[in-house]
C-alpha cells in the first residue's frame, strides 16, 4: 500500500483540490475452440497504476507499469500537469465533484472453484466434447466454444481517507453452432454473458446438454419460413433477449454523462432528459427498474465505484415513470446537489473512469405468472430467445432488434419456428406496451461482457436480468 | 527502450524452449485529450506496452501476454506460455510460425506528430471550442496523439518492427437541439491537420442544417460522403474471410474471380502509395503487398491467415490499408446527376442482419441533407436502412475523389484509409426516427 500514500502524498503537495490512485492487476484466461481446432489459448496479465488528480475545475490523468517511487511521482506530476492545461479550457466552465467520504473496506467475490486453478485439461476435454457434439449433426459446419475466466484485484485509495481492496472474478462460456445449407446460414449460440462466481457456475450450466439443443435449433432455424411482411404482433421476450433490449434502451439513456452530452460525439445522448425526472412514463405502470450495484453475481458490482463511492440500490424506472439516473462524481453536480449513485468505472488500469450503466434489471412480476401461461393467453405473437442483430439511434429512441430463436405463436401455441425476424419500435411505445410480467421464480440473469463506450473506448460490463414479458402489438417482420 | 527490447528477445531465444514461439511486443505512447460541452472533460497520457509470446511444442501451442519487460516478467512470461502450450490439446490446424522474409520499407512516421505537445493538442481544442461559443454552439470530441512501436519476432527468423504515428480528432458540433454535425481526420503529420480547415468545413456542414424535416421510408438516391462509405463497407469487410466464404457461411462461396459486385467498386490495399500508411506486416508475419480484394466488381481476394491459407494451400494474405478506388465527379455534380436524394454525412450502429445474404442495418447519423435540383433544400430526420452491400455498389452511379476517413467510433491509430464520395441508386431506407 505504500506506493498509494506516495501518490497521494504528493499529489497533495502539488495543491490538488482532490486525487486518487487505482492500483490494478488484471488477469484474463480466454481458450476459443473452433471446430476442435484451438484458436487462442491465452493467459494474459495487465498490472500497472491510474493517477486522477482534480484541480481547478478538471482532471488530468497518468498511467504507468513501473512500481518505483520515483515513477508514481512522475505519474503524479503527469497528471497534475495535463490537469493544468485542462483547467485553461475550462476556467469559465469548471467541472465540480459531488460530496463524499472516506471509506476502509474490502470486497472479493463469492467463489467456491477458483476458475484459474482448474486444469486446463478439464476444461479442454468439456470445451472439446461440447464442439463434437455440435459437429455431429451434419448440417452444423462451423462449431464454436469461447471460454474466459477474468480477475481483477485492485487496490483503490483517494485524498478522502479511502483506502479499499477489491477482488473481482468472473466466469463466461459461451458456445456457438452455426447450420448451413446450399441457399442459408443460421448460427445459434447458448450466451448468458459473463456470471461474477467461480468455475461452480460453470459446471451448474451443462453445456453438454446444451450443445444438442442448440445445434438442433440451428438446423431447425436453416429449414425456418421467414416472418413475412411487418406487422403489429405481440412480443413474447424471454430473458436472454430482455437482456441486451434494457440494456440499449434503458441502460444507456440512464447514463447521466449521455443526458448532459459527454457522449455526444460518440455513443450519443438521451432522449431522457432532466425535465422528464419523476413525470415521464417510460414503461406501463408494472415497469420498475432497479439498479443494483450491491447484486452478489452482478458484474459491475465491485463494493466501490472507482470514484470510491459505495455500490447501492435505487429505482431507476419506478411504476413504469423515470425516477433517476446512474451517476458519478463528476455529473450529478450538473443535474442537483446530491451525492454520486456510483456508476463510475474504468476497465483496466490505464483508463480513465467513465460514467457506466450499474446492474440494472426488470422487476419480477407481482402475480404468479409462467412462460407457458403467458403463451397460453397470446393469440398471435412471436416468442424471441437470445440475443441477435440490435440497433439503435444515438438518442436511444428508435431501434430494430433481433434475436437467436423464434417461434410464432397462434391462438395459446407455439405452433413453428421462424428465422430472420426482427421488430422495430422505440422509447417509450416499447415499454409502455409491456402489459405481463412472469413472477420471481422465472427471472434470469444476464450479463454483459462488451459494452463499448468512451472516447477512447473502454469494453464495460455489467448484468442485467428478467421474467419473460410481453409486449403488445410491436411492428414484427421480415428486414424489408 | 531498444536496448530492453533487445534484452528481451536475447531472453527470449536462451530460455524458451519451445519448438516455435512468436514474440511481439507493441508500445503505444499516446495523449488524448476529450472534450464535451466547450470543456475538457478527460485529460490522459502515458505509455502502454503489450508483450506477447506464444509458443508451442509440435502442434500444441499457447500463449500469454504481460505489460512488462524486465527480465522477471519475461521469464515468468516464458513459463507460462510454455506450461500452458505443454498442457494444450495438439491443433489440426497448427502451423509454424514465420520465417525470415523481406518485408516493405514503408514510411509511417513524422516527427511533428512525435513532438507534437500536449500544449499544442490543447491549442487546437481552444480553438475549437471558441468556434463553437461563437456559433452559439456546443462542441464535443477527441484529440489524439499516437506513436506505436510493433516488434515482431520468430525463432524461424523473422525480425520485424514498425513505427508510426498518428495525429486524429473526431468532433461533433451540436445546438443541443436538432442540430449536429460530425467531422474527423486522421493524418500522420501533425503539421498536415489544419485546424482553419477543420473549422471552415466543420461551419460549412453546420450552417447547411435546418430544422430537420421528417421524410417517408422508401428507396432514395444518396450521396454518402466518405465517412458513410467507409462505415458501411468496412463493416462488409467483417465478413471477408475466406474459410467463412467456403463454409457458405458468407456470400462469397465460390465467388472469386466472378463479377458480384457493381463495377465500378474497386476495393484494394496498397504499399505504393506514399500518401497513405500502410502496415509493413501481419500480426503472424505475412508482408504486406499491394493487393486487389474486388476490381472493377470481380471479387479477387479474401482473407487468409497464415493457417488457413496453408489447410487450402494457398499463400496467405492481410489488409494493410483500406483503398476504395475513387473517381473525378465532386459533390454539386453528383447532386445535378440525379433528380434529387439525401448527402449523408455518417451512419451509425451498423450490425448484422443476415449473414449469408450480407445485408446489415444501421441509422443515418451527424447530418443528413435533401437535395433537389441540384440544390441542398433542408436538413433530413435520421432513417434506418437495411441494405445488401453487394447489390448497393452495383447501384453506384458516381464516385468522387478518395479521401480520409475514420473508423465508425472515431479514432484511428493510421491514416490508412482512403475512400470516395459515392453517388448510389435506390438506397433502401425502412424505418423513419423521431429526430
Amino acid at each position: 500500500m505504500d506506493f498509494l500514500s506516495v501518490a497521494l502524498d504528493h499529489a497533495q503537495s502539488l495543491g490538488v483540490e482532490y486525487a486518487d490512485i487505482r492500483i490494478q492487476k488484471t488477469s484474463r484466461e480466454v481458450i476459443y475452440l473452433m471446430d476442435l481446432s484451438l484458436k487462442n489459448t491465452s493467459k494474459n496479465v495487465l498490472h500497472g497504476y491510474g493517477i486522477r488528480v482534480f484541480k481547478n475545475g478538471a482532471w488530468g490523468f497518468a498511467h504507468s507499469n513501473i512500481f518505483t517511487q520515483d515513477e508514481v511521482k512522475k505519474t503524479v506530476e503527469e497528471a497534475v500537469k495535463t490537469a493544468g492545461y485542462s483547467a485553461l479550457i475550462n476556467k469559465d466552465n469548471p467541472l465540480r465533484l459531488a460530496p463524499e467520504r472516506g471509506y476502509i473496506d474490502s470486497y472479493k467475490t463469492k467463489v467456491v472453484i477458483d476458475p484459474f486453478k482448474v486444469s486446463l485439461q478439464e476444461k479442454l476435454d468439456m470445451m472439446i466434447e461440447v464442439n463434437r457434439t455440435m459437429l455431429n449433426y451434419e448440417k452444423i459446419k462451423r462449431a464454436e466454444f469461447r471460454l474466459e475466466n477474468y480477475n481483477d484485484d485492485k487496490y483503490f485509495a483517494s485524498t478522502l481517507g479511502s483506502r479499499i481492496h477489491s477482488n473481482i472474478t468472473y466466469v463466461y462460456p459461451m458456445i456457438t453452432a452455426t447450420a448451413v445449407n446450399d441457399s442459408d446460414s443460421q448460427s445459434r449460440s447458448f450466451d448468458d454473458g459473463g456470471y461474477a462466481a467461480g468455475w461452480e457456475h460453470v459446471l451448474k450450466m451443462n453445456l453438454l446438454d446444451k450443445a444438442d439443443s442448440i445445434a438442433e435449433q440451428a438446423i431447425l432455424k436453416l429449414e425456418a419460413d421467414e416472418p413475412g411482411e411487418i406487422r403489429r404482433r405481440d412480443l413474447i421476450l424471454d430473458p436472454g433477449h430482455l437482456g441486451l433490449t434494457m440494456h440499449e434502451s434503458v441502460g444507456h439513456p440512464t447514463e447521466l454523462d449521455r443526458v448532459l452530452g459527454w457522449e455526444a460525439d460518440m455513443a450519443g445522448v438521451s432522449f431522457a432528459t432532466p425535465e422528464k425526472l419523476g413525470k415521464y412514463q417510460y414503461g406501463s405502470e408494472i415497469v420498475n427498474f432497479i439498479g443494483d450495484n450491491t447484486l452478489s453475481f452482478g458484474l459491475a458490482t465491485a463494493g466501490y465505484d472507482d470514484d470510491g463511492v459505495p455500490g447501492q440500490k435505487w429505482y431507476i424506472i419506478k411504476d413504469g415513470i423515470l425516477n433517476e439516473y446512474g451517476s458519478t462524481r463528476d455529473s450529478i453536480p450538473f443535474l442537483n446537489d446530491g451525492m454520486s449513485r456510483g456508476c463510475s468505472r474504468a476497465t483496466n488500469y490505464y483508463d480513465f473512469p467513465i460514467n457506466r450503466i450499474p446492474n440494472l434489471y426488470l422487476e419480477p412480476g407481482k402475480k404468479p405468472l409462467s412462460p407457458q401461461e403467458l403463451i397460453a393467453d397470446t393469440e398471435d405473437g412471436i416468442y424471441i430467445e437470445g440475443r441477435g442483430s440490435f440497433s439503435i439511434d444515438q438518442h436511444r429512441v428508435n431501434f430494430q432488434f433481433g434475436g437467436d430463436m423464434f417461434w410464432e405463436i397462434k391462438n395459446g401455441k407455439k405452433v413453428r419456428p421462424l428465422k430472420d425476424v426482427l421488430y422495430k419500435s422505440s422509447n417509450p411505445e416499447f415499454w409502455n406496451s409491456c402489459d405481463a410480467i412472469c413472477d420471481d421464480r422465472f427471472w434470469k440473469d444476464f450479463g454483459v461482457n462488451n459494452c463499448g463506450k468512451g472516447q477512447p473506448m473502454q469494453s464495460s460490463r455489467m448484468t442485467h436480468g428478467s421474467s419473460t414479458a410481453r409486449f403488445k402489438n410491436i411492428r414484427v417482420g421480415g428486414s424489408k | 527502450m531498444k536496448e530492453q527490447i533487445q534484452k528481451a528477445v536475447d531472453l527470449v531465444a536462451q530460455n524458451c524452449k519451445g519448438d516455435d514461439y512468436r514474440f511481439d511486443i507493441y508500445i503505444t505512447d499516446k495523449q488524448d485529450t476529450r472534450y464535451a460541452q466547450n470543456r475538457i472533460t478527460q485529460n490522459m497520457g502515458g505509455t502502454k506496452l503489450n508483450v506477447s509470446l506464444e509458443v508451442s511444442f509440435g502442434n500444441r501451442s499457447a500463449s500469454s501476454t504481460v505489460n512488462s519487460i524486465d527480465e522477471g516478467s519475461i521469464k515468468n512470461l516464458i513459463e507460462t506460455a510454455e506450461n500452458i502450450a505443454k498442457m494444450n490439446q495438439p491443433d489440426p490446424e497448427f502451423v509454424n510460425s514465420a520465417g525470415k522474409v523481406d518485408y516493405p520499407e514503408v514510411n509511417n512516421v513524422a516527427a511533428g506528430t512525435e513532438n507534437c505537445s500536449m500544449k499544442e493538442m490543447v491549442e487546437v481544442i481552444s480553438k475549437f471550442i471558441d468556434n463553437a461559443k461563437r456559433k452559439n454552439a456546443f462542441i464535443s470530441g477527441l484529440t489524439t496523439r499516437t506513436v506505436v512501436d510493433e516488434y515482431l519476432f520468430t525463432k524461424n527468423g523473422f525480425e520485424g518492427h514498425d513505427r508510426s504515428t498518428s495525429f486524429s480528432n473526431t468532433m461533433t458540433m451540436s445546438d443541443n437541439k436538432s442540430r449536429e454535425v460530425k467531422l474527423t481526420k486522421c493524418v500522420k503529420d501533425f503539421n498536415d491537420f489544419d485546424v482553419d480547415k477543420e473549422i471552415e468545413v466543420l461551419n460549412s456542414r453546420f450552417d447547411a442544417l435546418t430544422e430537420p424535416k421528417m421524410i417517408e421510408k422508401g428507396t432514395y438516391n444518396v450521396i454518402l460522403r466518405p465517412q458513410a462509405v467507409y462505415n458501411f463497407f468496412a463493416f462488409m469487410m467483417y465478413f471477408f474471410d475466406r474459410r467463412s466464404a467456403d463454409y457458405k457461411i458468407t456470400p462469397y462461396h465460390e465467388a472469386i474471380g466472378k463479377q458480384i459486385f457493381g463495377e465500378k467498386f474497386s476495393l484494394y490495399s496498397s504499399i505504393d502509395d506514399p500518401s497513405v500508411t500502410a502496415s509493413p506486416f501481419s500480426g503472424d508475419g505475412i508482408p504486406a503487398e499491394t493487393i486487389d480484394w474486388i476490381r472493377n466488381g470481380v471479387l479477387k481476394n479474401l482473407f487468409k491467415n497464415r493457417s488457413y491459407a496453408k489447410k487450402i494451400n494457398e499463400n496467405p494474405n492481410f489488409m494493410p490499408n483500406i483503398l476504395i478506388e475513387g473517381g473525378d465527379t465532386d459533390e454539386k455534380e453528383m447532386m445535378k446527376m440525379v433528380d434529387n436524394g439525401l448527402i449523408i454525412n455518417n451512419f451509425w450502429y451498423i450490425r448484422n442482419v443476415s449473414t449469408r445474404q450480407g445485408e446489415f442495418t444501421g441509422l443515418t447519423r451527424d447530418g443528413m441533407y435533401y437535395f433537389e435540383n441540384g440544390e441542398i433544400k433542408h436538413s433530413v430526420v435520421n432513417l434506418r436502412f437495411n441494405e445488401i452491400a453487394i447489390e448497393v455498389t452495383k447501384r453506384i452511379l458516381a464516385l468522387g475523389k478518395a479521401e480520409p476517413a475514420m473508423s465508425i467510433y472515431g479514432y484511428s491509430t493510421m491514416d490508412n484509409i482512403r475512400v470516395p464520395t459515392m453517388l448510389i441508386k435506390d438506397f433502401t431506407f425502412v424505418d423513419t426516427t423521431t429526430f
